[in-house]
Parts: structure tokens; C-alpha cells; sequence
């Protein structure tokens, strides 16, 4: 290879595991290798009345973990990167602390501490305010961050089971980009009474353990971390780092079909499949290995054979298992995990097998199997260069990421081609908004399909219709799979999580509500629009904080410049209801100036090409974006500043410019003494002489709508007036997360 | 006609419970066709409610039993001790 095609080389040179398989990568592997199984009866939750009652728990307690005050799930997740950066030799220094990022997948976020919270308030008089702020996945990537003193850009990915791939294909895709050397990739989830009673509630567990691609009709729940150090090659190089294996390319897509079940026909999943293998420069009989989805439910496990066969069937060499039979479905934790199972199998040539066949079954699969090598009970010794893991997810949120034991040139779709905002959608308000019947008739949404989602996903279906329909786009089949979705937010569907919850600590685990539990998922917003729309490109939810509606852009334009996709709808979204309010108060931010709003609002991103082609409206270019972050504890921002300004520093330099041109901007600050101060100090020192205006006292502190709401308003005064040329929107995520974003005037 | 009570109950279970408009829903109104279009989770939702409202079990129950509020009242009715 070419020193330029070094330069795309992203690397893997630290892993790291905790789940029920063991400790730390070796037991995992050795575990996995061996077909021991980590399944039990679950301790962690009461499994009183259901009629599964097994687990995959990891064996580590809370306590053991760590005696800092975080949920289960950032504990665990910070387990996993530790193991992983002792592994990688990584040293940080104050030098080179901001150029290694956290991005982490998660899926029921502190579910263990909401579940605590209300025990305690339902049972033992009253639960602890300290235990608020460990309720939203927003902490995890964060938390991780503070505790190794990375201060990188961080994102927590909460596309459920999805999740811990699409964390490792956005963290090389960030890389590649430039934008970072090094990233703790990853995934993590605790055991908890929330995913347990939810999946119970939908008959989706095995009262067995699970045996994907057998006869299992339903998933074991597990839990742990996997981390990944992914590295720039040149950065590894320079460093003397051992190298585990390549990351070659990677592939997102959504269904487009339903909230929970896959598509039987395997579609979405074939073209996330399809994109991974075209990006990595592979054909499928390149392909040796795969760490399948492989669930051990009906639907994902018919549909996902289907899949194998269809792309692999002409391949003479492809092995398939699910390391599920032993780890238990880990949900956000799952692909990162099966991610260091699968770079173990790369780099020593043996393969974990799918276990819990009997000779019966055996025989069965033998027919069902036809060109693909099933790997059954027993590990598999064979060389493997290249390797494929999947992910599928509720939501219809389909990844896959492939491995290389040798360096291997990946084609090259990144553009330098100009991004405008085509289209808007703003569905806001101060307080709450007082949603109508027409809000949701004029898109042409039924009733039937409108009563299933709860208010977060409502919301952002609303703002993301709107803003298609603005945009002048219609979904048809030519080009379903150019158009992609990044939404951002807070707090996400906190009001469907905590109803949920405390049903179940009220009524027990075998009461959890089949019809509420996939819109407990934060990505399910996501779901329902890509399934409203017919989106079935890259989709992906990140929960991180106010400025998750402005990093959302930041991350849809770094999509349409990966030459992903050719429209993205970015948004930020957050609800306000009672549950908000009382969790807000709970912290002591309500009564003062701070007031809550809630809403959605989704710009349309679109490359020139595809604006003039269709003669779409512009109302602004999207020429400069960044994102920073300097680690401070969660739930505050002192001592962050500094990140601020580095964001918007590092967006007038994408953009070309100086802080000094910029003569419009649109600020985050809210009331709360902490962001306002923030603002002034950082902004008062960067910029002169320009107009500031606020869409906060509009709409209050609608959090992650907010940030998108302040890119919009740029958009539109940009667009109105011609006394400004250049807009800056920047906003701020506690822990000390910042985005800031660029627009100028259309031309 | 089944029950008033019954009736009344199951329909402020599936108000309460699967987000239906009070307004949209009668007890004849078919509960699985396009208007109010239930699916497989909600059938799921409805036994858990009707067990939890009755004591009653239709876990495995015929499909025209589900089929409105009348029909869910007429089972209620048929299997309640």
C-alpha cells in the first residue's frame, strides 16, 4: 500500500471485555473457543411469575467494578476501556488527551439506576436525586472520558442491539476523517428488570438458552462491555503499537418495515451487509467469517439465513456462529462484544461455534445449512483474513463492520462537495405543545400508526415529515437508500422508560407492557420515521446532551462527505411531561430562570449535486462544523470552556474563516448561570461585532430541538435578510460535550 | 350485546393501555382493521389487560374473539367464575 492509502488505515491495537463469559478478553475468548456458555438463572432481577428465567449475567459485581458513584452500565463500559487501553499502551498526555474520542453504543441506558429510583421511591421512602443523573445513556461516554481523562469528542450511539457496531463504524469513519487518532469504540449494557420485562412481555425469551439458527424461539438477555481501541494506522505506527487487525469498511441501513420485527425478506439487512463488504473493496467469497446477529429468535434468525444465503450462497468458504449461545444477547453491548470476539478469531485463527445443538438438530441444520459453514458446538481452526460481524436492531437498524488480518486498499467515496439545508421541520413550543389531531392528519399519518408511538417519537415524526415535505422530497424506490436519518437528544423517551419502570417495580417483572417496551428504546423515534418515510439508509440515534441536536449535523454532514448517502435528515428532539418535569426538579434546575420546552426540529442536509439536480430550495450552506470536549463530571460544565471555544474555533477552520467573520449567531444559553456564563466568557472573547439572537425564550429549554431550533433560525435569517453572511450556532452537553455549526448565506 | 360494565372497562383499558382516541373507539368498532389497526404486540397487550381487569385467560383464544370491544365483553362473560 501507498503512504496515501495509509493515511485511510484505521487499526485496531487495544481490546477489552467484561461479560458472563469472564473478566477480560482472554477468559472471554478462551470461553467462547470452548463453547462454555455463560447463561444462568438471573440474580439481578426478580424473575418472579415469568416464564423464562435465565440470564447471562457478568459475574463481576457492582461493587467490585468500582467504588465511584456511576450506573452498572458506565462501571462495566468503563471495565471494558481499561482493560482496552492498558492492552493498546496507550498514554494520555495533556498533549494529546483531545485527539482520543469515546463513542460507545447503549441501550436501556441506567436502566438499573432508574429501576433503583424508584424502588427506593416506591418502597423505601424516596429515591436519591444523585441517582437522576445516572438515568440517561447520555452519561456513559462521558463518564468513560472523565475517568482515563480523554478528551476527544465523545457520542453515546442508542440504536439498541445495533449499537456497539455502528459505535465502532462511526468511530473509523471519524478517523479517516481526520478528526480523530484514536477513539475507545465500543458498547455496553447492565442486566436489568426494564429490558428483562420488556422482552418478556413480547414472548421473545427462550425459557432455554438460546440456540440461534437452531431451535430456539427466542433470545437469552445478557450484559457487559467490549471495547475497542481503533486507531489511524499512522498514529499506531508512529506510537510502536501493536497492531491487532484492519478495520476495513462498514454498513448502515434501516428497514423501513416495523419496530421490533426484522423484514422477512432480509432486505435491510442485505444492504447493510452489502455496503460493508462494497466499502471494504471486498467481494462476499472474500468474506470467511461472520459473527452473526443470530438471536435465537424466529424472525431475526429466518430472516438473517435468508441474507447469508442470499449474498454468501455462491462462496465456498464462509463460516457463520452466533456467540449469542454463550454471551446472551447483550443488546448495546452485543456488537462491540462479538466485535473483540471477532478480531481474537482474526488475528489466531480459530472460530467460536454457535452452541447447544443436539445430534438431532445437527441434522436439521445440516439441511437447512446448504453452502454455509454453521460452525455447531465444537470451534472451527481455519485462517481467516477477512471477517464480518452484523448487528440488527428493534427499530429496523441493520450494521455491519468487517475485519482484515492484513492491510487492505479500501475504495475512497469521501467528496469535498458543498452541503445546503434544503428543507425544515420545526414542531416546538415553551412548556408543552398541545398536539392536535390535524398536527399529525396533514402528513397523512393515520390514527392506527400514531397511537403506537409514545410523545418522543411523535415529536420527532412531526419536525421529520415536516422537513421532507418543506424539502419538497418524496421517498420513492430510487432513492429510499440515498436518504439517511441522525437524530440527537438529551434525554430521550425518559417518559415511556419510567412509566415502564415503575410499573414493573409496582407490579413485578411479569407485568412489563408489550405495547410500551419498544418505545423505550431511544432509537425507536428513529424506527418509526424511517418506517413513516420508507428511509431506509444510515439511521442512527446519539443521546448526548442539549448540543445532540447540533452534533446531529455535525455527524449527518460527515455521512453525505463519507459519500454514504446523498440527503441526511438531522434532528434534535426532546420531550417535556410531567416525568421530565419531576426528574428536572428532582436536580434542583426548575423554578429558577431555566424553563423546559419540548419538541423536534429536523434540518434537511443535502450534497449540491442532489439539491440541483432535484432544484431544490437552499436556504443556507453548511460550511463549517465541529465538535470538542473536555471531561468534566456529568450533570455540570465548569472547567469545560475551553472545548467550547475549540469547537468553534475548529468549525471556522473547517469552514475556512475566522471567528471574526462571523457576524450572526445563535446561542445556547438558557438561564442556568453555568451555560450562560459559559457563552459569554468563550463567545465575548472569540467574536466581535456580531447580532446574537436566542430561540430559547421562544420555545424554553427544549434541549436537543433547542440546538437543532438555533441552526434553524440561522438557516431562515440567513436566508430572509441580507445584513449577515456568516451564522454560528453552538451548544453545550453537560459533562463538557460542545458542537458548533456554520451556515452561511445561500449564494 | 354484551355487557355494559364489561364493555365500559375493556374500553378504557385499551384508551388507558394502547393509546387509542376515547372518541375513534365504539364497541363495535373492528378493532384490527385499518382504522384502529391493532397488530400482534397489541393482542399481546390485550390479554395481559383482560386477565388483569377479569382474571380471565385468552392466551391461545380464537381469533374472532378479538375481533371488538362486543366480542372481547362476550368471552369476558362466557369464562368469568
Amino acid at each position: 500500500m501507498d503512504n496515501n492509502s495509509d493515511k485511510r488505515r484505521v487499526v485496531v491495537t487495544g481490546l477489552g471485555i467484561v461479560c458472563a463469559l469472564g473478566d477480560n478478553v482472554e477468559e472471554c475468548f478462551n470461553a467462547a473457543v470452548n463453547g462454555v456458555s455463560g447463561i444462568e438463572e438471573v440474580k439481578s432481577v426478580n424473575t418472579d411469575g415469568c416464564y423464562a428465567k435465565l440470564g447471562a449475567e457478568a459475574k463481576i459485581s457492582t461493587e467490585k467494578l468500582s467504588d465511584k458513584d456511576c450506573d452498572r452500565s458506565s462501571l462495566l463500559c468503563i471495565k471494558a476501556a481499561e482493560e482496552a487501553l492498558a492492552d493498546a499502551k496507550y498514554e494520555i498526555t495533556p498533549e494529546n488527551s483531545s485527539r482520543i474520542g469515546v463513542i460507545v453504543g447503549n441501550c436501556v441506558g441506567g436502566a438499573a439506576s432508574i429501576d433503583k429510583y424508584f424502588t427506593d421511591e416506591l418502597k423505601n421512602g424516596g429515591g436519591k436525586p444523585s441517582d437522576v443523573l445516572k438515568m440517561p445513556a447520555s452519561a456513559i461516554a462521558n463518564n468513560v472520558a472523565l475517568h482515563f481523562g480523554l478528551n476527544g469528542t465523545t457520542a453515546n450511539i442508542v440504536n439498541a442491539c445495533a449499537a456497539g457496531t455502528i459505535s465502532i463504524a462511526y468511530a473509523c469513519d471519524l478517523i479517516r476523517a481526520g478528526k480523530a487518532d484514536a477513539f475507545c469504540a465500543g458498547g455496553s449494557d447492565s442486566f436489568s428488570s426494564l429490558a428483562f420485562a420488556g422482552f418478556h412481555a413480547l414472548h421473545a425469551l427462550d425459557e432455554n438458552p438460546c440456540s440461534p439458527f437452531n431451535k430456539s424461539h427466542g433470545i437469552t438477555l445478557g450484559e457487559g462491555a467490549g471495547i475497542l481501541v481503533v486507531e489511524s494506522y499512522e498514529h499506531a505506527k508512529a506510537r510502536g503499537a501493536h497492531i491487532y487487525c484492519e478495520i476495513l469498511g462498514s454498513g448502515v441501513s434501516s428497514d423501513a418495515h416495523h419496530i421490533t420485527a426484522p423484514r422477512p425478506d432480509g432486505q435491510g439487512q442485505m444492504l447493510a451487509i452489502n455496503r460493508a463488504i462494497e466499502n471494504s473493496g471486498l467481494k462476499p467469497s472474500d468474506i470467511d467469517y461472520i459473527n452473526a446477529h443470530g438471536t435465537g429468535t424466529a424472525k431475526n434468525d429466518e430472516a438473517e439465513f435468508l441474507s447469508l444465503h442470499t449474498i454468501f450462497d455462491g462462496s465456498d468458504g464462509l463460516s457463520v456462529s452466533s456467540t449469542k449461545s454463550m454471551t446472551g444477547h447483550c443488546l448495546g453491548a452485543a456488537g462491540s462484544i462479538e466485535a473483540v470476539l471477532t478480531v481474537k478469531a482474526v488475528c489466531e485463527n480459530v472460530l467460536p461455534p454457535t452452541i447447544g445443538y443436539t445430534e438431532d438438530d445437527l441434522a436439521v441444520l445440516k439441511e437447512k445449512a446448504g453452502n454455509i459453514d454453521f460452525i455447531s458446538n465444537t470451534k472451527r481452526e481455519k485462517t481467516v483474513n477477512f471477517a464480518a460481524s452484523n448487528s440488527f436492531a428493534f427499530g429496523g437498524n441493520n450494521a455491519s463492520v468487517v475485519f482484515a488480518k492484513n492491510p487492505h486498499e479500501i475504495p475512497d467515496r469521501t467528496n469535498n462537495e458543498r452541503i445546503f439545508v434544503t428543507g425544515l421541520g420545526d414542531y416546538t413550543a415553551k412548556g408543552r405543545i398541545d398536539i392536535q389531531s390535524d398536527d399529525y392528519k396533514n402528513l397523512g399519518i393515520k390514527m392506527a400508526f400514531w397511537r403506537k408511538l409514545d410523545r418522543f417519537s411523535q415529536l420527532m415524526l412531526v419536525s421529520g415529515m415536516r422537513a421532507l415535505s418543506d424539502a419538497n422530497i418524496t421517498i420513492s424506490e430510487e432513492n429510499e437508500r440515498d436518504i439517511g436519518i441522525i437524530i440527537g437528544t438529551s434525554d430521550g423517551p425518559m417518559t415511556e422508560i419510567v412509566n415502564f419502570q415503575k410499573n414493573v417495580v409496582a407490579n413485578g417483572t411479569a407485568s412489563g407492557s408489550a405495547f410500551s417496551f419498544p418505545n423505550t428504546v431511544y432509537n425507536a423515534a428513529g424506527g418509526y420515521f424511517s418506517i413513516f418515510a420508507g428511509i431506509k439508509g444510515y439511521n442512527v440515534t446519539n443521546a448526548n446532551g442539549v448540543q445532540a441536536g447540533l452534533q446531529s449535523i455535525c455527524y449527518a454532514a460527515d455521512v453525505l462527505k463519507n459519500g454514504d448517502e446523498d440527503i441526511m435528515v438531522a434532528a434534535g428532539v426532546d420531550e417535556n411531561t410531567d416525568v421530565t418535569e419531576y426528574l428536572y426538579g428532582k436536580l434542583g434546575l426548575l423554578g429558577g430562570k431555566m424553563e423546559l420546552g419540548e419538541g423536534a426540529v429536523s434540518l434537511i442536509l443535502e450534497k449540491e449535486s442532489s439539491a440541483e439536480k432535484r432544484g431544490a430550495q437552499k436556504y443556507a450552506e453548511l460550511v463549517g462544523y465541529a465538535s470538542a470536549h473536555k471531561a468534566v463530571e456529568f450533570g455540570k460544565l465548569k472547567g469545560s470552556e475551553n472545548a467550547l471555544k475549540e469547537a468553534v474555533l475548529k468549525a471556522c477552520e473547517s469552514a475556512g474563516i475566522s471567528a471574526d467573520d462571523i457576524d450572526l449567531v445563535c446561542g445556547a444559553s438558557d438561564g442556568l448561570e453555568e451555560v450562560d456564563s459559559a457563552e459569554k466568557e468563550v463567545l465575548g472573547e472569540l467574536l466581535k461585532n456580531c447580532t446574537y439572537v436566542t430561540i430559547k425564550d421562544e420555545i424554553g429549554e427544549a434541549r436537543a430541538a433547542g440546538a437543532a431550533k438555533q441552526a434553524m433560525q440561522l438557516a431562515i435569517t440567513l436566508r430572509e435578510s441580507d445584513m449577515y453572511k456568516y451564522g454560528l450556532a453552538v451548544s453545550f452537553g453537560t459533562g463538557g460535550q460542545y458542537s458548533a455549526v456554520i451556515l452561511k448565506k445561500a449564494v | 350485546m354484551a355487557n355494559e360494565e364489561i364493555c365500559a372497562k375493556i374500553k378504557a383499558m385499551l384508551v388507558e393501555n394502547l393509546r387509542i382516541p376515547e372518541d375513534e373507539l365504539e364497541y363495535d368498532s373492528e378493532l384490527f382493521g385499518d382504522d384502529i389497526g391493532l397488530d400482534s404486540i397489541d393482542s399481546i397487550e390485550i390479554i395481559a389487560g383482560i386477565d388483569n381487569l377479569f382474571g380471565v385467560q385468552m392466551t391461545g383464544a380464537a381469533r374472532e374473539n378479538f375481533q371488538s370491544i362486543n366480542t372481547l365483553a362476550k368471552f369476558v362473560e362466557e369464562h368469568q367464575q
